[in-house]
């Protein structure tokens, strides 16, 4: 434990303090983006693509001009040739030259109303060639494929991708010699495993409302993750200068990957531009389930072997994914699933290699978990499998080879704190693992468990923090509150900080302008580092307020101390100063108004070539680990091998809880959503158009079948986090769909090779079960 | 404008008169003409719950309704539960006990919720958790309502 | 663009629909508005009946029951009249969608819209229930395992409305129904409704062809024979052989031919406990 970690309840850190605007959720005041209106606004309709590879060979958009209420409609002759992309540039605002997916956006109206603008995109006559289409990551790499990108080679990336031909990227990460290991294991397992495509469903579609002022100045409100993503997204793809653009949000209904880079706020803002109006773009379900992005296919292929006492001694990984049309976050997902295959285990020898393929889909992207979830299904599994061949419980298993504290990481992280063997304490203990839970008659059931390590950090973040004149404070950090409430966590930190009540503190809204730059609310990061910048701008904030009060006071700054309620007295002495003394000589007479910034960039290399090798790895500097365990209860129709969760406990360290109860609702958020993944959420292609694009057809998880889940908070403080905070949004998911395999693998016997574990993939093992028996 | 018409509503207990499109849905209407946004477009198919209002006082999806089906019918959105007590007790134990997250299905799940305690004054978990069936939350694994919707059950009962 | 009548008597709306060619009836709205709103439907009019007194509620007749066209789901849900052999269609109605939905949606507007995946039709075929159908020549009784002709075509004529579902009276004898769905309130996988009948049984298999599936030569087969493995897996297995099921989103047309058997079987032992 850190010294310097204070385990009690602070002034604001540590308390479930109700997050700050869930007054206007709960009277319905809250204003998403389809709730912002502007005078003149004009609503915007897309065309989408009806092939999913074709060339564009001309437009006719006559008709479409005509048509009532219409004002202004964009083809991709409107767009400039810019291309936008977090890996590699490859996307225009929207479709230009080509189309690579069903569904793409070839064209766009802005009406009076909505309904005009539905009714005129219908009038847009664009004349294709079709070119025969790649379906699937295999097929894209076989020698005669139609090649999507014919410019790849051409295109901007960030890292050494080592693109050619569909080949979107590839990554290959070497530690140990794992050719030579497996001569020493005593067992081996070996499986293929695949994983579906999932969708976001953030219960609000994606939506964008721009408009240009009077100077060309184009301000922006969109359903985002970032507003600085979105600037840089919309100014890549639109050749426009950042300056040029101002980027906002509105309160945002969930985001889980799919809001983080861009949608179509390029098109909006073209549309805004070419009517010079303000013009609003919302996405239907249906569209927002078919152009946005989804959850990576994943193939994997995975060996494991371990010594006779269950110790692991080597992990080969390789892993196939379907990029879909363009690489958006797919060569992170990728580099980062592999960074992550070896599990929270000590593995002295690892092979992780993947390739990415782009395919006629609309794009893969950020998902919740960020490939790890996939991953995981296999390793632990296998980890599993090995342990029924030693007849080891799987817990037991586990413990022999739990990464410990002082460890690092596969090909080189460093990993300071870990409470990893207290979560597994803590699942075991609350879900009575070693009592066998009763099956009813007519079904299976058994408990199954799951790992999982995850990253908090990447990337730059920064905070302004103001004492205004009255001695309260503002705090500016540009991150977007998703709903999980890290607006409400940053004002703890900063109210922590300077020991005032939270209610004390405003938060501005993100706003490009204004806030610091913030990479965005992703990656887990936003309570590590921007709570990291918070703390540091209100450090800075209260470095100058005791500059003023000992001045003020007349004694050096050593004998001064912070005082609950924003109070700086002299030490052992009831003299003391309010904030709103020191802010108003700072305003008005001496030093001027006292603001306080910090930023920074996580730093921390992810690769020592010391250790291991690492060959296109697109995260040079990646972050801090947070820990889980996982149990489940599962029961299993025997009638018709349908699975459901009965009961979870899911164990997180979290550093240290900036607030409990918001911690809590990101294990149980991120279980739901992961049981989801876990037993029947898959986007299915019919060919290539998206066979369910609706909430009819495409099923999320209800109350009535989603479990009790047990939520432990583990508390090992990281000593770069602010507080000992490190990230909690993701890692609740990962074990989930892994956890559930186990169960059903103790249930029925075998491994599940194939996600989602639906009835019709566990009947015929029901029925192999009856059989034997 | 050919195809719009006048629709008098009874909407939260005053007689509102809209022009609008002749077959606008009640969430058209609402959220277009009336500046009633309590209610959420999440799906436009009935399934999401986001848009739940009343109708003479039964919950139904504002998306599946007709504007011009509602005459005569008193709806009450969220926006027209100001004085209601019960409805308080819940908006309060939903901000308490973390059952708000993103906030878009809270409205729609705040009505479904207020109904069932007019049916059913003290839930048990499991009836509450079917009676929520039909509004999804995507983020919070419904853990945290449930528990919120009990608790302030328990308050109004007590 | 599509506006709202809403006429008062049955018929005044078999009226409109017969002098608006492009009109389409609408009951509860629940899939109608929802198909509109997708854009897979386009109407000049959409008549509501909601107004209409007479295709409201359920009431004895010296047969059994009838239950008007416009009674929710919700009221099936909870009604005290469906007992013994009936209980199943309560039970379906409760399964359908979610409570909000089932207080709009009709069994009238479910049955006119005939989805194979929904879940009245095979309850209906299961109790030996008839559709009335009424168009401006008046009303007929159609057997409802006839009813459905097609995926998604009927008997019901273009300007025709189902004013009522007629039943025969309840018997004290148990049944069931058994729905296989991916989450409550989502459409049928498959479903089975099984109804108690002397010494024998009445199966309808619902969401594994286009129509409700049931075969009274099957059925007199296994009659005094449900204690019988042997037996009970033949007649799921002729079922089977019955059914014509497709592959979609909730399940391939294999694995649908897999559960039939055991989900009678199932059903079948249900009604056993019961006893």
């Amino acid at each position: 434990m850190n010294a310097e970690f204070d385990p009690s309840v602070g002034t604001a850190v540590g308390r479930s303090t109700p997050k700050l605007e869930n007054r206007e959720k709960v009277t319905g005041r809250a204003e998403y983006i389809d709730d912002l209106y502007r005078p003149n606004m004009l609503h915007a309709a897309i065309l989408g693509s009806p092939f999913a590879h074709a060339r564009i060979l001309s437009y006719d958009v006559s008709e479409a001009l005509a048509a009532p209420g219409v004002v202004g409609v964009i083809t991709g002759d409107d767009v400039p040739a810019g291309r936008m992309g977090a890996f590699i540039k490859d996307e225009h605002a929207l479709a230009k030259g080509k189309v690579l997916y069903l569904g793409e956006p070839v064209a766009a109206v802005a009406a009076e109303t909505l309904e005009q603008a539905r009714a005129a995109v219908n009038l847009i006559r664009v004349e294709y060639l079709e070119l025969p289409a790649v379906l699937s990551p295999e097929a894209g790499l076989a020698p005669d494929a139609p090649i999507l990108h014919e410019a790849l080679a051409d295109y901007i990336k960030v890292f050494d991708a080592g693109s050619t031909g569909n080949l979107c990227s590839r990554t290959e990460l070497t530690e140990g010699d794992v050719d030579a290991a497996w001569a020493g294991c005593a067992v081996i397992v070996e499986g293929e495993f695949t994983t579906q495509a999932q969708a976001h469903v953030a219960m609000e579609p994606c939506g964008a409302l721009a408009e240009m002022d009077a100077q060309g100045r184009v301000t922006l409100w969109s359903a985002n993750q970032s507003v600085f993503r979105v600037q840089a997204n919309v100014c890549e793809s639109l050749q426009l200068p950042m300056s040029r653009l101002r980027s906002l949000t509105p309160r945002v209904g969930g985001g889980f990957g799919n809001k983080m880079e861009a949608h179509i706020q390029p098109l909006t803002v073209a549309l805004a531009m070419k009517t010079g109006r303000p013009v609003k773009c919302v996405l239907t379900r249906e569209e927002d389930f078919e152009i946005v992005r989804a959850r990576h296919p994943f193939r994997i292929r995975m060996k494991t072997g371990a010594d006779a006492e269950g110790r692991l001694i080597a992990r080969e990984c390789e892993v196939l994914l379907d990029c879909g049309a363009f690489a958006d976050d797919s060569p992170g997902v990728m580099g980062y699933a592999l960074l992550m295959s070896g599990g929270p285990y000590r593995i002295p020898n690892q092979r992780a290699t993947g390739k990415l393929v782009y395919t006629n889909k609309l794009r893969f992207g950020a998902y919740r978990g960020f490939g790890n979830p996939q991953v995981s299904f296999a390793s632990e599994q296998q980890i599993d499998e090995i342990a029924r061949k030693l007849s080891l419980d799987p817990i037991e298993m586990r413990r022999r080879n739990l990464l410990q504290p002082g460890d690092g990481w596969f090909v080189g992280p460093k990993v300071a704190s870990n409470g990893l063997s207290a979560c597994l304490d803590a699942v075991e203990k609350a879900s009575a693992w070693g009592r066998k839970p009763d099956a009813k008659p007519g079904t299976r059931r058994a408990k199954g468990i799951a790992l999982s390590a995850h990253i908090s950090g990447l990337l730059g973040t920064g905070a302004i923090v103001r004492m205004l004149e009255d001695g309260t404070i503002s705090l500016n950090t540009g991150a977007t509150d998703i709903g999980q409430g890290s607006d409400t966590a940053l004002a703890q930190i900063c109210a922590e900080t300077l020991k005032v009540p939270v209610e004390m503190v405003s938060v501005a809204s993100p706003d490009t302008d204004g806030s610091p730059y913030n990479w965005g609310t992703t990656a887990s990061r936003v309570t590590y580092t921007t709570g990291r910048a918070v703390a540091g701008a209100a450090g800075e904030v209260l470095r100058q307020a005791m500059g003023h009060a000992a001045e003020m006071l007349d004694v050096p700054v050593e004998d001064l101390e912070l005082r609950e309620g924003g109070r700086i007295a002299i030490r052992g002495s009831n003299t003391d100063l309010p904030f709103a003394a020191i802010s108003g000589r700072a305003h008005w007479a001496k030093g001027g108004p006292i603001v306080g910034s910090h930023t920074l960039v996580f730093d921390e290399p992810t690769h020592d070539p010391k250790r291991a090798i690492a060959l296109g790895l697109p995260f040079p500097r990646i972050g801090v680990f947070s820990f889980a365990a996982t149990v489940v209860d599962v029961e299993i129709d025997e009638v018709t091998g349908q699975a459901r969760v009965t009961e979870a406990w899911s164990a997180v360290d979290v550093g240290r809880a900036i607030n409990p109860r918001l911690v809590d609702v990101q294990i149980e958020g991120g279980f739901i959503q992961g049981m989801g993944f876990a037993l029947y959420e898959e986007m299915v292609w019919d060919g290539p158009k998206l066979a369910n694009p609706s909430l009819l057809d495409y099923k999320v998880p209800t109350s009535a079948d989603s479990p009790h889940v047990h939520s432990i908070i583990v508390e090992d403080p990281e000593p770069s986090g602010p507080f000992g905070a490190k990230g909690a949004g993701e890692i609740g998911l990962n074990p989930v769909p892994a956890a559930i395999a186990n169960a059903v693998g103790a249930a029925l016997g075998g491994v599940s090779h194939d996600l989602p574990l639906t009835a019709e993939r566990l009947l015929p093992r029901i029925i192999e079960a009856e059989h034997a028996a | 404008m050919p195809g719009k018409q006048v629709f008098t509503l009874d909407l939260n207990g005053r007689e509102t008169e809209v022009f609008a499109p002749a077959d606008a849905t009640l969430l058209d209407v609402l959220r277009d003409n009336c500046a009633l946004r309590a209610a959420k477009r999440g799906c436009n198919q009935g399934v999401c719950g986001a848009c739940t209002v009343m109708i003479d006082d039964v919950p139904v999806r504002a998306c599946l309704t007709m504007a011009g089906a509602c005459g005569g019918r008193a709806i009450r959105t969220l926006e027209g539960y100001g004085d209601d007590p019960v409805m308080g007790r819940l908006q309060e134990a939903m901000n308490a006990s973390g059952g708000v997250q993103c906030g878009f299905c809270t409205s729609g799940l705040l009505i479904t919720a207020r109904n069932l305690l007019a049916e059913s004054p003290r839930p048990a978990q499991a009836e509450i958790r079917s009676a929520l069936s039909g509004n999804l939350c995507r983020c919070t694994g419904y853990v945290r309502i449930v528990e919120a919707i009990a608790s302030a059950a328990e308050e109004v009962a007590r | 663009m599509s506006f709202v009548l809403s006429p008062r008597t049955v018929e005044e709306a078999v009226g409109l629909l017969a002098e608006l060619p492009d009109a389409l009836p609408m009951s509860g709205g629940a899939s109608l508005v929802a198909m509109k709103n997708a854009r897979l439907i386009e109407a000049s009019h959409f008549v509501s009946l909601a107004g209409i007194a007479s295709l409201h509620g359920i009431t004895a007749t010296d047969t059994g029951l009838r239950i008007g066209g416009m009674t929710r789901h919700a009221q099936l849900a909870a009604c005290d009249l469906l007992t013994g052999d009936l209980s199943m269609l309560r039970q379906a109605a409760g399964q359908i969608a979610n409570r909000v939905v089932r207080n709009m949606g009709t069994i009238g507007g479910a049955v006119g819209n005939a989805d194979p995946a929904a879940d009245y039709l095979a309850v209906l075929a299961c109790g030996d229930a008839h559709v009335e159908l009424t168009g401006t020549e008046g009303s007929r009784l159609v057997a409802m395992t006839d009813y459905v002709t097609d995926w998604y075509e009927t008997l019901r004529e273009p300007g025709e409305i189902v004013t009522a579902i007629h039943l025969p009276a309840a018997r004290p004898v148990p049944s069931v129904y058994r729905k296989l769905c991916r989450v409550p309130g989502d459409y049928a996988t498959a479903s089975v409704a099984c109804a108690s009948d002397g010494d024998g049984v009445r199966v309808a298999v619902g969401a594994c062809g286009h129509g409700p599936i049931r075969s009274r030569e099957a059925e007199a087969a296994l009659r005094g024979n449900l204690r019988d493995p042997v037996a009970i897996a033949a007649f799921g297995a002729a079922l089977a052989d019955l059914a014509d099921p497709v592959d979609d989103v909730r399940g391939t047309s294999e694995f649908r031919l897999r559960l039939i058997p055991r989900m009678v079987a199932a059903a079948i032992s249900d009604l056993e406990g019961k006893r």
